[in-house]
C-alpha cells in the first residue's frame, strides 16, 4: 500500500484531478448500480417495501405502526397485540383503506385474533429481515451464506439495556461464547482470499462487534470515568480472547452520551503491553457529529504514535442516533452536537473518507453506508490515489444494504454486513432505529426505493 | 418594555463534555475562599449581622457554610411594617419595570451560575449535576414571571354593551410572606419570591435555616437586579420566625413550600383573624408527596428501570417529588424488582461535590435517624431486597434500600418518607394500581410506564395527581413545560412554572364606568 497523503493533497490542488474524481465517482455509481440484484430476486421486500412506503406517507401513521412494532414483543396474547395496534391506529386521523379495514376487523374477538397473529407474523417477518437469528447456532447458515456470497460479517449480539451488574456479566459472556463460536465455525469456511487479506495482510473471519454500554451498568455521561472502568474491568477479558483466537473485536459507538468513556477506554486499552500485537480491533467515527473531525484526530494520532499491530480498523458511518442527538440538545437547550441537514452529513462523509483513506497503512479503512454515492466515493478516491481495492473495506447493515453488499461483492470489493443477532423483544430498539432509517424521507434508501433517478442518487452532495 | 425575548429555559450545563465538567472544582475552591459566609438580617437598608446558627456541609458536618443572624419578633414586625409601606409603590410600578428588575436578577446569577451551584453542593450537598439545575430552575422562575407579569397587566377581555366601560385587572395583594425550603435552595426560594414580586406584592423572606447562604444568594440577585430593598427583606432564622410571619396582621398571602404538617399548621393559623387584620389571607403551599409509578404489562422495563431508580434515589429522594412506591404489574413484577435491586446496588453513595455521586447524604443528623429507623420498619415489616449498603462515616448518608412485600398497612406506604427508599408492590393490572393511588391523601406527582395508549387515556383521566408523568422520570419539572404543584393534602393546586402562577398572587378589581351623560353615549 502507498501512502496516500501526498497524492491526496496533490488532487486536491488540481482542479483536473478533482474533476477526474467526480467523473470517476459518477462510473463507479452507475457500475455499482447495474449491478444490482433485480427486484424480482426479491419478491418479500418488494412487499415490505410497499409496507414502509405505506407507512412513510403519513406521519401519524408511521408513528403508530413504529410504536406497534415497539410493543409487539411485549404484548401477551394476540387479542392484547391487536388491542395495541388499533389502540395506535386510532390515534391516526385520516387512515388508508386497508388500516381501516383492520380496524373493524378488530371489533370483534375472533376478528382480534386474527388481526393479531397477522400482525405478529409481519413484525416477526420484519424482525428476520434485520436480525440474521436468535442465537448464533441458529444465525450461522445464514452467515455461511453470506460469506459463500462473497460477504463477510460483522455479529453484534442484541440484548436489553443493561441496567444491573449481573446484565453486563451476562454480556460480556455472550460475546466471550460468541467469539469462540464463531470461530469455531468459520474455520470450516471455504478460502476467500477478498475478504481475508488485504495488503497488511490477514483479517480474521470472526468479527464482533461489542457495544460499551452493555457492558456497565454505570455509564453515565456526566461521570464518564465509572463507567469506563467498569466496562473495562469486563472488555480486557474479550480482547485478550479475541487476541488468543485471532479474531477481530470492534468497539460500536453509541450516542454521544457514552463517546467519551467509550473513546478514553478503548484507547487506554489498547495501548496496553498486553495488547500491542493483537487482538485486530477497531472504532468507530460518526460523520453526522459536527466534531467528528477532531476525533478522528484524536484517533490517528493514537495510531501513529504506536506500533501497534495490526492497525486499529476504523468504520466510517453517518451515524445512527441522528433523532436522538437531535432532541436530547433542543430538550436541554444544547447546540446540536449532529449536523442537521443530510447534505451536510454527506460532504462530511466524504471528507472523513478521504482522510481515512490518506492515513493508511496506520489505519484499516471501513466505509459503512447504504448511499451509493457514498461509496462510490470511497471506491474512486481510494482509486485515484493509488490504492488496491483490497484496502477499503464496504461495510452494510443486514436487511437494510443487502443489495449494495451483492452488488459491491460481484465487483469484487470486500465486503461487511454488520449482523445482529438476538430474539425479537432484545432488539426492537434496533429494528425501530432501523426501520425510521429506512422511511425517513431524507434517507437515501427511500430515494432509491421510490425511484429517484440515478444521476440525481449519484450527485455530489 | 412588553418586548421581552421569548422564555426560554436556561440550558443546564452539558457536562457530559469533559472541559464542562474541568470548570466546577475551580469554581467551589473560589467559594470555599468565602466560607463561611455572614448572612445578615436585611430590612429595608438596614443590615443587621449575627451568629445565631449555621448552615454547614451535610457531607462534612464540621464545615460552617453559614453564619446567621436569626430575626427577633420585633424583627419581623418591623419587616413586615417596611414591606406594608413599600408596597403601593411597587405596586403601582408599570409590569414593565418589575418585570426588568427580575430579567436584570436573572442575568446576574447567569453570570455566577457555577459558584452559585457550589454553593447548592455545599449547604445542601446537592450533586453537581442537580446544583446546577437548581439555578437553572431559579433563572427560569424570574424570566417566566416576568414575561407573566406583564401578560397578566393587560386588560382581560369582558362583555362591553354601549353605555358602559368594564374592565378588570389584576394588582398585588399586599405583603407577602416567602417560607421557602432546604432540598431546592435557590429554585423554589426564588421561584416563590419572584412570583410575589412580579405580581406586585411586598416581600419578607425567611428562608429554610439549612440554607441560609442560598437563601442570601437570591435576595442578593434580585436586589442586584433593580428590586428596592424596602420590598424584599431577608429574615432567616428558625420555625418561630415562620410562625410570627404566618400569624403577622399585615401580612396578606403566604407562599410556603415544605413539610405537610407545617403546610397544615400554616393554613390553620392563617385562618384565624389577628386583631387589627382587615384581609383574609391567602396560603399558597406545596406539601409533600406519596408518589407512585405505575409499571403495566406493556412497559419497556429498559427505560422504566432507570428512570424510576432516578427518580427515587436522585439528590437521595429529598425531592417532594421523588418516586416512593413503584406499582407494577404482576406479569412483571418479578423482573421489575430484580432489575430495580440490581441498579439500586450500584447506586453511588458519596460526597455531593464528586460527580460520580447519585446518592448524596441527607440534610441533616434527624434525617439520617428517621431513614435508619424506616430501614429497621422495611426489615420488619418487608422483604428488604436492597439495604445496608456501606456510607461514608462522616455526613448524614442513608443507603438507598428497596422493599417489597410491606402489608397494605405499613406506614412506609402511607407516610412521606423524604430518604432514599422504595417500596414495590404487585398489582392486578392498572386499575388496582389507580385504586392504590386513589386511597392516599397525597396527589403530587405520579408515573406511568406502559405502551397502551389507551392505558395512558385511562390513568390520565383517573389520576388525582398534580404531575403526571408518563413513560419518564417523575421528578424535574421544568419552568414553562411542566407547571409544577399537587393536589389533596400535597398542597393549593397552585402550579409553580405555569401561566397562572401569578394569580395566586394578585387579586382582580373590575371597574365599570358609566359613559351616558345626559343621554349621549360618550
Amino acid at each position: 500500500m502507498i501512502r496516500g497523503v501526498g497524492v491526496g493533497i496533490l488532487l486536491a490542488i488540481y482542479g483536473r484531478g478533482v474533476v477526474d474524481l467526480e467523473s470517476d465517482i459518477q462510473r463507479i455509481g452507475r457500475e455499482l448500480a447495474t449491478a444490482f440484484p433485480s427486484a424480482a430476486r426479491h419478491p418479500l421486500r418488494s412487499m415490505d417495501a410497499r409496507a414502509l412506503d405505506l407507512a412513510s406517507s403519513d406521519a401519524e401513521l408511521k408513528a403508530a405502526l413504529f410504536r406497534f412494532v415497539d410493543v409487539a414483543p411485549a404484548c401477551r396474547s394476540m387479542d392484547d397485540l391487536a388491542r395495541h395496534l388499533t389502540n395506535f391506529l386510532e390515534e391516526v386521523d385520516e387512515r388508508p383503506m386497508p388500516i381501516a379495514a383492520a380496524m373493524r376487523i378488530a371489533e370483534t374477538r375472533p376478528g382480534r385474533a386474527a388481526l393479531g397473529t397477522a400482525a405478529a407474523r409481519g413484525v416477526r417477518h420484519m424482525a428476520h429481515r434485520f436480525i440474521v437469528g436468535e442465537s448464533l447456532p441458529d444465525a450461522g447458515p445464514t452467515l455461511g451464506r453470506l460469506w459463500d456470497h462473497g460477504v463477510a460479517s460483522s455479529v453484534d449480539l442484541l440484548g436489553e439495556a443493561t441496567v444491573t451488574p449481573e446484565e453486563a456479566d451476562a454480556y460480556a459472556a455472550r460475546c466471550a461464547d460468541t467469539l469462540r463460536g464463531l470461530t469455531h465455525l468459520t474455520a470450516r469456511w471455504p478460502d476467500r482470499p477478498v475478504l481475508e487479506q488485504d495488503s497488511l495482510g490477514r483479517l480474521p473471519r470472526a468479527n464482533v462487534s461489542v457495544k460499551v454500554s452493555a457492558l456497565t451498568p454505570l455509564l453515565r455521561p456526566d461521570a464518564p470515568e465509572l463507567g469506563r472502568e467498569d466496562a473495562g474491568r469486563r472488555l480486557r477479558p474479550l480482547l485478550a480472547l479475541g487476541r488468543e483466537l485471532g479474531a477481530h473485536v470492534h468497539i460500536d459507538m453509541e450516542s454521544l452520551d457514552s463517546r467519551e468513556a467509550v473513546l478514553g477506554l478503548v484507547l487506554e486499552l489498547l495501548s496496553d503491553p498486553e495488547f500491542a500485537d493483537g487482538p485486530s480491533s477497531g472504532l468507530v467515527i460518526q460523520a453526522y457529529l459536527r466534531d467528528s473531525g477532531d476525533l478522528l484526530d484524536a484517533v490517528l494520532e493514537f495510531a501513529r504514535s504506536g506500533s501497534r499491530r495490526p492497525p486499529l480498523q476504523i468504520r466510517l458511518v453517518k451515524g445512527a442516533y441522528w433523532d436522538h442527538e437531535l432532541v436530547e440538545a433542543r430538550q436541554h437547550g444544547w447546540e446540536a452536537p449532529v449536523f442537521e441537514a443530510k447534505a451536510e452529513s454527506d460532504r462530511n462523509f466524504e471528507a472523513l473518507t478521504r482522510r481515512l483513506l490518506d492515513a493508511r497503512p496506520d489505519i484499516r479503512v471501513a466505509v459503512a453506508s447504504h448511499n451509493l454515492r457514498s461509496v462510490a466515493h470511497a471506491i474512486a478516491y481510494n482509486r485515484a490515489i493509488g490504492g488496491a481495492d483490497a484496502d477499503l473495506e464496504i461495510q452494510v447493515l443486514r436487511g437494510l444494504g443487502d443489495e449494495l453488499a451483492d452488488a459491491a461483492a460481484s465487483l469484487g470489493l470486500r465486503v461487511r454486513a454488520y449482523c445482529p443477532i438476538g430474539n425479537l423483544v432484545a432488539g426492537m430498539a434496533y429494528l425501530v432505529r432501523r426501520l425510521l432509517e429506512n422511511t425517513s424521507n431524507d434517507s437515501f434508501l427511500h430515494a432509491q426505493a421510490r425511484g429517484t433517478a440515478l444521476d440525481q442518487l449519484l450527485a455530489a452532495p | 418594555m412588553s418586548d421581552l425575548p421569548e422564555f426560554r429555559n436556561e440550558p443546564i450545563l452539558e457536562l457530559r463534555r469533559a472541559p464542562v465538567r474541568e470548570g466546577l472544582a475551580d469554581a467551589l475552591s473560589s467559594l470555599e475562599a468565602k466560607l463561611p459566609l455572614e448572612v445578615p438580617v436585611l430590612i429595608g437598608s438596614d443590615a443587621r449581622p449575627g451568629q445565631d446558627l449555621i448552615s454547614t456541609d451535610p457531607g462534612a458536618p464540621e464545615r460552617t457554610v453559614a453564619r446567621c443572624a436569626a430575626a427577633s419578633s420585633e424583627e419581623v414586625d418591623r419587616a413586615v411594617a417596611v414591606a406594608g409601606d413599600a408596597f403601593a409603590g411597587w405596586s403601582g410600578r408599570p409590569a414593565a419595570e418589575r418585570a426588568q428588575a427580575l430579567v436584570s436578577a436573572a442575568a446576574w446569577m447567569r453570570q455566577r451560575r457555577i459558584e452559585l451551584a457550589a454553593l447548592a453542593v455545599r449547604e445542601c450537598a446537592k450533586p453537581w449535576p442537580e446544583a446546577d439545575a437548581d439555578v437553572c430552575e431559579a433563572i427560569d422562575f424570574l424570566e417566566y414571571y416576568a414575561q407573566q407579569a406583564i401578560d397578566l397587566e393587560r386588560p382581560r377581555p369582558l362583555m362591553q354593551v354601549a353605555g358602559e366601560r368594564n374592565e378588570m385587572r389584576y394588582v398585588g395583594r399586599g405583603v407577602a410572606a416567602v417560607i421557602s425550603p432546604w432540598n431546592f435552595p435557590l429554585a423554589i426560594a426564588c421561584g416563590m419570591t419572584a412570583g410575589a414580586l412580579a405580581a406586585g406584592n411586598a416581600v419578607v423572606f425567611k428562608p429554610a435555616e439549612q440554607s441560609p447562604g442560598c437563601g442570601l444568594a437570591v435576595v442578593r440577585a434580585l436586589l442586584a437586579g433593580g428590586v428596592p430593598p424596602a420590598v424584599l427583606s431577608l429574615l432567616p432564622g428558625e420555625g418561630e420566625v415562620g410562625a410570627a410571619l404566618v400569624r403577622h396582621p399585615d401580612v396578606h398571602t403566604i407562599a410556603f413550600t415544605g413539610s405537610q404538617a407545617v403546610g397544615l399548621e400554616i393554613v390553620r393559623a392563617a385562618a384565624e383573624m389577628a386583631p387589627g387584620q382587615k384581609h383574609i389571607k391567602r396560603v399558597i403551599a406545596e406539601l409533600g408527596g406519596k408518589n407512585c409509578v405505575i409499571v403495566a404489562a406493556d412497559a419497556d422495563l429498559d427505560e422504566a428501570v432507570p428512570a424510576i431508580i432516578y427518580s427515587a434515589f436522585a439528590y437521595a429522594g429529598q425531592k417532594c417529588s421523588a418516586a416512593a412506591r413503584v406499582l407494577a404489574a404482576r406479569e412483571i413484577i418479578e423482573p421489575l424488582t430484580e432489575r430495580l435491586a440490581g441498579a439500586a446496588r450500584v447506586l453511588v453513595v458519596g460526597q455531593a461535590d464528586s460527580l460520580d455521586t447519585q446518592v448524596p447524604p441527607l440534610i441533616e443528623a434527624d434525617a439520617q435517624a428517621r431513614l435508619r429507623s424506616c430501614g429497621e420498619q422495611a426489615e420488619e415489616q418487608g422483604r428488604v431486597v436492597v439495604g445496608g449498603g456501606s456510607v461514608p462515616d462522616s455526613g448524614w448518608f442513608a443507603p438507598p434500600v428497596v422493599v417489597a412485600d410491606l402489608p397494605g398497612d405499613s406506614g412506609l406506604l402511607h407516610n412521606e418518607i423524604f430518604g432514599p427508599l422504595l417500596s414495590v408492590e404487585a398489582v392486578r393490572d392498572v386499575e388496582e394500581a389507580c385504586e392504590r393511588v386513589e386511597e392516599l391523601p397525597f396527589a403530587l406527582t405520579g408515573g406511568l410506564f406502559s405502551r397502551d395508549p389507551g392505558t395512558v387515556r385511562y390513568v390520565r383521566s383517573r389520576t388525582p395527581v398534580g404531575n403526571l408523568y408518563v413513560n419518564r422520570g417523575i421528578t424535574g419539572a421544568i419552568v414553562g413545560r411542566h407547571p409544577f404543584g399537587g393536589n389533596r393534602l400535597s398542597g393549593t393546586g397552585s402550579k409553580a412554572g405555569g401561566p397562572d402562577y401569578l394569580l395566586q398572587f394578585s387579586e382582580p378589581r373590575a371597574v365599570s364606568e358609566n359613559t351616558m351623560r345626559h343621554g349621549l353615549a360618550v
